[in-house]
């Protein structure tokens, strides 16, 4: 998805231009570098000066405050802090935040509803209690998700694999399992 | 409990929020105004710091303060939680200059963000005195204690010696001698450590996910020398634990200490390859497992002797044969538990701590005596059962272990099973093995302090000291309260993990259940018959909220005490102080233990010899099941635990370095969803008679007791390689 594509996902009714500069603290004011992106979070469009050092996972803590992006490793080994950038399932802290300069992210904190009504994914991992700590979970969540736009959502054997990037060590794999294979067909009705 | 039936099946209660990534972890605390720390640590075995050069760190644009052991004066360490302290180990890191193991903090930079902090931290060099230094069980330097000689109270850590075991083994037709290892591991819970510190005035707000607020307050207000009433801690979540957070860790008071001295809020997370060396790990052992039988297959006598691993400066105790004594009835049975001094941080809990190693050895021997004997391995375990307890000569309070062995096998098809390893395969040629172990795990319960709170507009609010890590502790309490007061669970608010409330102790060792649902129950109880004075003719169907309109009152509140049978009140007295104040589980009348029986099938590829575990079916024992949901998913998770304890795990040491080597998740290997097939689980849920009011047990920890040597015996089965360490690799098996 390029720049011009994505001005045209972020629909006006829905665009909210937020500008930080350096020296306003509201936002954590990331740093002095001068550097700025403009990228769209969640559906709401931010300009943001950014520290060419942090990664996307940090830009979105530290500095939007969305909290349910995790860290777990920092090395793209545990899948914890899964974002989805232009539709596409990315590791954040893999990421620099310039990167992600024109594009759009969306986090767990963006997946329900405009309404706040949960997507069939996230009820799915209720009913199937694919979690305990909750810790991983919006990154597995974030992962079936896009496990099953890409396809790979079709056989037990295929969840296991596509999924396996998300490590969830209270064990909760056959919930996770059982929940996708639950929502996939259902998503397809619900997603746009 | 009460009712004849087995609890509902209720959803999860916090799950709408996890869900949604909307649950408070404390790493996700971001008060205005923050400052980001970054670790420095010690790059050499063992030594002496010369000199800390932090000037170049200073010159980071964006540092604003380098703490180094300079900068702790009138710091105290708070000391080792088995030594009345609250802390994970004696060390505290940044007090004086010494150098006890690779890995140890020396500096701690603070900056205007996290990368500022991090690009300091890279900058901070130090110079060093280095001293010869042993980190494994063999290396030369390694101190052997025997611990029946140290300075630990006894009984509780003395050896066991029912009857006489070594004549009854030396008589004994059938025996097995056999030596088994474990690797060292970490807990890795996907959740890092982290510390928010806050002060306002003189008063300290910490945000730190952990399985005990009120040690680290206590503890923090010991080491920074103030008052425990200025100090509170918050963690109504953690991000998964398995005993790495049950105590205090050496960053805590230094953020602190940096949020005092810079004005301003500190946040420090960890990485993960820095936790590889300030939290315990579950330390190596060796077991050497003596067993003897008649030709009937009755076992006359079991010899379990075990070396581990513990630090130069703690001594983390040896408890694996309290459980293995409690196994199997073997009338004869002695121990020996032996501690190994090395130059590590003190090792410490991890799920099972002691009885994943030593089910793993003793059911492995199990399994080898069942093949000398040429008999059925749960056939021979079925036909060790004993009603009592052979070390104390007590009733256990419940012990429903033939149950669980006897419908795990129905469920797994055991029967269909040929004895003779590898005699079953598939059409492709894939070597197939059945396994099986069981386990047992102590039942201890602490102290525990419930409030309850009812309002006119339908308020249910339960505040009681356990704290939730995701094993389902707010399903439990909340449950164990809808059942006495006739409502749902979700209409149940559950406070948990914050010292403002009633002190809680540690939650850990599968105590909470035990711990906090009788309180919570008793809570309940007291709160009906509350009820029930202020509208005696009240009908079935009142509500609280209704009652309470009905009587023009706007709330009632009730509080409600538990202890452990046979505890003494000052079991409280030390909760308020943060320390350990759990008993079990030996009570005046009875002994108590969780029981479960694991069935495993594996595959073997015949060409590669990867092992792969397609199913596994898992029975427990764990009294009453109060919160069915969650107690199937922790189940589930134990033989997740298991699987990866069998196959993958270990933390990596190099004697020639020291510290461990695969300090993260791609090296340290867990289990990853594809190496998970089916898990299979189910409870007896009978309540245990004795233990406590609500008649349950402790379920979290004997899920992944017996799981690993399941896979062992399976993977014995298959290839006829009896493998006797952990984890089991392919190289074992080529
Ligand atoms: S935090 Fe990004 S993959 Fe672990
Ligand atoms: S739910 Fe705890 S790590 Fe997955």
């Amino acid at each position: 998805m390029n720049r011009n594509e994505l001005q045209e996902v972020v629909t006006p009714a829905q665009s909210i231009l937020v500008s930080t500069r350096p020296g306003e603290q509201s936002a954590g004011a990331p740093g002095s570098s001068g550097l700025s992106i403009d990228i769209v979070v969640n559906r709401q469009r931010r300009q943001l000066d950014v520290d060419p050092r942090a990664s996307l996972l940090d830009l979105v803590r530290d500095h939007l405050h969305l909290m349910g992006t995790k860290k777990g490793c920092d090395h793209g080994q545990c899948g914890a802090c899964t974002v989805h950038l232009d539709g596409r399932r990315v590791v954040s802290c893999l990421m620099l935040a310039l990167q992600a300069d024109g594009r759009e992210v969306t986090t767990i904190e963006g997946l329900a509803g405009p309404n706040g009504s949960l997507h069939v994914m996230q009820q799915a991992f209720i009913d199937h209690d694919a979690l305990q700590c909750g810790y991983c979970t919006p990154g597995q969540i974030m992962s079936a998700v896009a496990c099953v736009r890409e396809g790979h959502a079709n056989s037990v054997a295929g969840i296991r694999e596509y999924m396996s990037g998300n490590l969830c060590r209270c064990g909760a794999y056959v919930g996770i399992v059982a929940a996708i294979q639950d929502a996939a067909p259902r998503m397809q009705g619900a997603e746009p | 409990m009460t009712g004849p039936g087995p609890f509902p099946d209720v959803a999860r209660v916090d799950a709408r929020d996890k869900v949604r990534g909307m649950t408070p972890y404390g790493a996700d605390n971001h008060p205005p105004n923050l400052a980001h720390a970054m670790l420095v640590t010690a790059q050499i075995g063992k030594g002496r710091l010369v000199k800390v050069d932090t000037d170049a760190a200073r010159a980071v644009a964006g540092v604003q303060l380098v703490l180094t052991h300079q900068d702790t004066e009138g710091l105290k360490a708070d000391g080792y939680l088995f030594a009345n302290g609250r802390s994970f180990q004696s060390v505290q890191p940044m007090i004086g200059t010494a150098i006890a193991y690779r890995g140890q903090p020396i500096a701690l930079v603070v900056a205007d963000s996290l990368e500022a902090a991090i690009e300091g931290a890279e900058q901070v060099s130090a110079e060093y005195v280095t001293a010869p230094f042993s980190v494994t069980l063999d290396s030369e330097g390694t101190e052997i204690l025997a611990q029946a000689d140290l300075p630990l109270p006894k009984p509780a850590f003395a050896d066991k010696n029912v009857g006489d075991a070594d004549a009854a083994l030396a008589a004994a037709p059938v025996t097995v001698d056999a030596v088994y290892d474990s690797a060292p591991q970490h807990q890795n819970p996907i959740e890092l450590i982290a510390t928010v510190a806050s002060w306002d005035g003189d008063e300290l707000t910490v945000y730190e996910s952990t399985q005990h607020v009120e040690g680290i307050r206590q503890g923090l207000a010991f080491e920074l020398g103030i008052s425990p009433d200025k100090v509170r801690v918050i963690s109504p979540f953690c991000g998964g634990s398995f005993g790495q957070k049950n105590a205090m860790h050496a960053q805590t008071v230094l953020v602190a200490l940096a949020a005092r001295t810079l004005g301003r809020p500190v946040k420090l997370v960890v990485p993960r390859s820095q936790l590889f060396h300030n939290t315990s790990f579950r330390p190596p052992t060796r077991h050497r497992v003596r067993l003897g039988a008649d030709r009937a297959g009755k076992i006359v006598a079991a010899v379990h002797e075990i070396d581990q691993q513990t630090s130069r400066h703690d001594l983390f105790p040896s408890m694996a044969t309290d459980t293995s004594a409690r196994l199997h009835g073997i009338p004869n049975f002695r121990s020996r538990e032996r501690l190994r001094r090395t130059d590590v941080q003190t090792p410490g809990f991890m799920r099972a701590p002691w009885e994943h190693a030593a089910a793993f050895a003793f059911e492995s021997a199990i399994d080898e005596l069942a093949y000398a004997l040429d008999r059925d391995p749960v056939e021979l375990r079925l036909a060790n059962e004993l009603p009592y307890d052979v070390v104390t000569g007590k009733p256990f309070s419940s012990r429903h272990l033939s149950e669980c062995l006897r419908r795990g096998a129905e469920l797994f098809g055991w029967a269909r099973r040929r004895m003779a390893p590898r005699s079953m395969r598939e059409t492709d040629g894939t070597l197939v093995g059945w396994g099986v172990a069981t386990g047992a795990y102590p039942s201890v319960i602490s102290p525990s302090i419930a409030q309850l709170r009812v309002t006119d507009d339908g308020g249910i609010v339960l505040n009681v000291g356990v704290q939730e890590m995701g094993q389902g502790a707010r399903n439990a309490v909340a449950a164990a309260v809808a059942d006495v007061l006739k409502v749902r669970a979700d209409q149940v608010t559950t406070l948990l993990g914050d010292t403002k409330g009633p002190p809680p102790h540690l939650t850990a060792g599968s105590w909470g259940t035990a711990t906090a649902v009788p309180a919570a129950r008793q809570a309940a109880i007291d709160m009906r018959e509350a009820l029930r004075k202020l509208q005696p003719e009240a009908s079935n169907g009142a509500t609280p909220a209704g009652i309470l309109r009905h009587a023009k009152r706007p709330f009632l509140e009730v509080e409600a005490r538990h202890q452990a049978p046979g505890a003494p009140d000052a079991v409280f007295d030390r909760m308020k102080q943060g320390l350990l104040a759990y008993v079990g589980p030996e009570f005046p009348e009875f002994v108590s233990f969780s029981f479960i029986a694991h069935f495993v099938e594996v595959h073997v590829e015949p060409a590669t010899c990867r092992v792969r575990v397609p199913r596994v079916v898992t029975v427990a024992d764990c009294g009453r099941v109060v919160s069915p949901r969650t107690a199937a998913s922790q189940l589930r998770g134990g033989v997740v635990w298991g699987i990866g304890g069998a196959l993958r795990e270990a933390s990596e040491v190099d004697p020639r370095y020291g510290g461990f080597l695969n300090a993260d998740l791609a090296e340290y290997l867990v289990p990853v969803n594809a190496d998970i097939g089916d898990i299979q689980v189910d409870f007896v849920d009978k309540p245990d008679p004795m233990l406590n009011n609500a008649g349950v047990k402790g379920l979290g920890e004997v899920a992944n007791v017996g799981p690993a040597a399941a896979v062992a015996n399976a993977v014995y089965h298959a290839t006829g390689r009896r493998v006797r360490h952990l984890p089991i690799r392919i190289e074992d098996l080529l």
